[in-house]
């Protein structure tokens, strides 16, 4: 799985109706690891993160990636 | 190339309106726009329409024809563009070029939305189509939250802080409650401005425009032949839009936007000036960090200083720059399709000294600056009197 560092991050409180039932989530932009890697739009899963928090991917849904902040 | 010019201009007031569906409320801002320029329907050679999301929020599709025709307008060229929340730069944009080519002498120009048919879920949902829908909307981003991740970006990187973003709602609404026209007619604190409830953090109420139904629109002329028709005609001293990625993971850095800078350096070299010679601005505060990186990106202050520069009060009408004296996208409201060529119209105002208790002192060269989308789509438009 993807690892990689918060570039941003949002706390999202008004959804659209698919979503709605998870507010409040987070949504950040993840900075991969790797030359050339790219950034990564995707869900944080457990608890918030902040800009520079390292993060690794954990399983997702729907084909939404999700990361969770490393141990 | 022909220089243009805007000889009439006209806009419906901005709010909720539910007796008013679209096609009123565009035919209404055209009559203005005719007016305004005492010209008739028969001397306008084509119609550029700017819409966003006509067909999400309303089901009808084929928009111009659609207003172009009930405005008795049987014949000509008739087309609607879409470049999200800068649809009608974009048109305005088109329809400079079909009189800078020689092709038109004379053209109307309009922009409309009508959002408010729909419940804010919906609306929200419409909107984040912006964005890209394949990665970062599937993901769960909001219109807010797209920006809510500039501000924070923003803010790590140059310590602008919540105070700054509110200082410009606060300055928005000190406009706005001025302005006739404007949705929100209400001042607001700082306090309030940063105690409101969260929509996508670390934006809150105070830090979004608003939901809006409302329309614009502007008669383009051949500056040649503009004192043909008017005593008070505008030029077009320079006009240039530009692109850029659509999805904020995909751009090398969200602190600023490529196609801010690009449409600017375009309209900049067009009218032979920099922006030390804008005399004030109406720019683009879909979100209050939008206006903060707008200021940045049209060169008005360094990179990293807008915040402070609107903290200290540098943007209100008594400013050294002041930027939305029409109460702005958060304040007058955003009917995201009218919204460009509504900016054109408050320019225009300033210029011809008719802006009323708005009324700037230095009022010889504006500049209008539409975005589209997080950045993807950018027009910059600068203005001058003849």
């Amino acid at each position: 799985m993807r690892t990689g560092i918060i570039y941003t991050d949002t706390i999202v409180h008004l959804a659209p109706e698919k979503f709605a039932a998870d507010v409040p989530y987070q949504v950040v932009i993840v900075s991969l690891d790797g030359e050339g890697a790219g950034r990564l739009t995707a869900r944080i899963a457990g608890d918030n993160v902040v800009i520079g928090d390292r993060v690794r991917e954990v399983e997702g849904r729907d084909g939404i990636p999700v990361f969770q902040k490393s141990a | 190339m022909r220089q243009v010019a805007v000889i009439g201009a006209g806009k419906t007031p901005f709010g909720a309106f539910p007796d008013k569906d679209l096609r009123t409320l565009a035919v209404e801002a055209a009559h203005k726009s005719l007016a305004n320029a005492q010209v008739d329907t028969g001397t306008i050679e084509a119609f550029y329409l700017g819409n966003f999301a006509g067909p999400g929020f309303t089901g009808q599709n084929h928009l111009a024809p659609y207003i172009s025709t009930a405005l008795g307008m049987i014949g000509i060229p008739s087309t609607r563009y879409e470049a999200a929340c800068a649809s009608s730069g974009a048109a305005f944009f088109e329809a400079c070029l079909g009189i800078a080519s020689g092709m038109y002498d004379m053209v109307m120009v309009a922009g409309v939305e009508k959002m408010t048919c729909q419940p804010t879920p919906r609306v929200t949902e419409i909107l984040a189509g912006a964005g890209d829908c394949s990665t970062e909307v599937r993901a769960g981003s909001t219109f807010p939250s797209l920006f809510a991740m500039v501000a924070r970006r923003h803010m790590y990187q140059y310590g602008t802080t919540r105070a700054h973003l509110s200082s410009v709602a606060v300055k928005n609404h000190e406009n706005g409650v001025l302005n006739p026209d404007a949705q929100m007619r209400k001042v607001i604190t700082l306090e309030q401005a940063m105690n409101a409830r969260p929509i996508a953090e670390p934006l809150n109420l105070y830090d979004c425009s608003l939901i809006s139904d409302g329309a614009a629109a502007v008669i383009l002329c051949a500056a040649d032949r503009a004192h043909e028709f008017s005593a008070k005609p505008v030029k077009v001293l320079g006009v240039g839009q530009s692109s850029d990625y659509m999805a904020l993971d995909q751009k090398p850095d969200i602190t600023t936007f490529s196609a801010v800078k690009g449409a600017a350096q375009k309209a900049y070299a067009m009218a032979g000036l920099g922006p030390k010679d804008i005399q004030f601005a109406e720019l683009h505060d879909c979100f209050t960090i939008a206006e903060i990186v707008a200021m940045e990106d049209l060169g008005f202050v360094e990179r990293g200083r807008g915040g402070f520069f609107s903290a200290e009060g540098g943007t209100r009408r008594v400013g050294p720059m002041p930027i939305n004296a029409s109460g702005g996208l958060k304040s007058k409201g955003h009917p995201v399709g009218a919204t460009g060529v509504a900016q054109i119209c408050d320019i225009v105002q300033q210029l011809r000294g008719e802006a009323g208790e708005r009324q700037l002192e230095r009022h010889s060269i504006g500049l209008a600056q539409n975005l589209g989308g997080s950045g993807a789509s950018c027009v910059v438009t600068i203005l001058g009197r003849d």
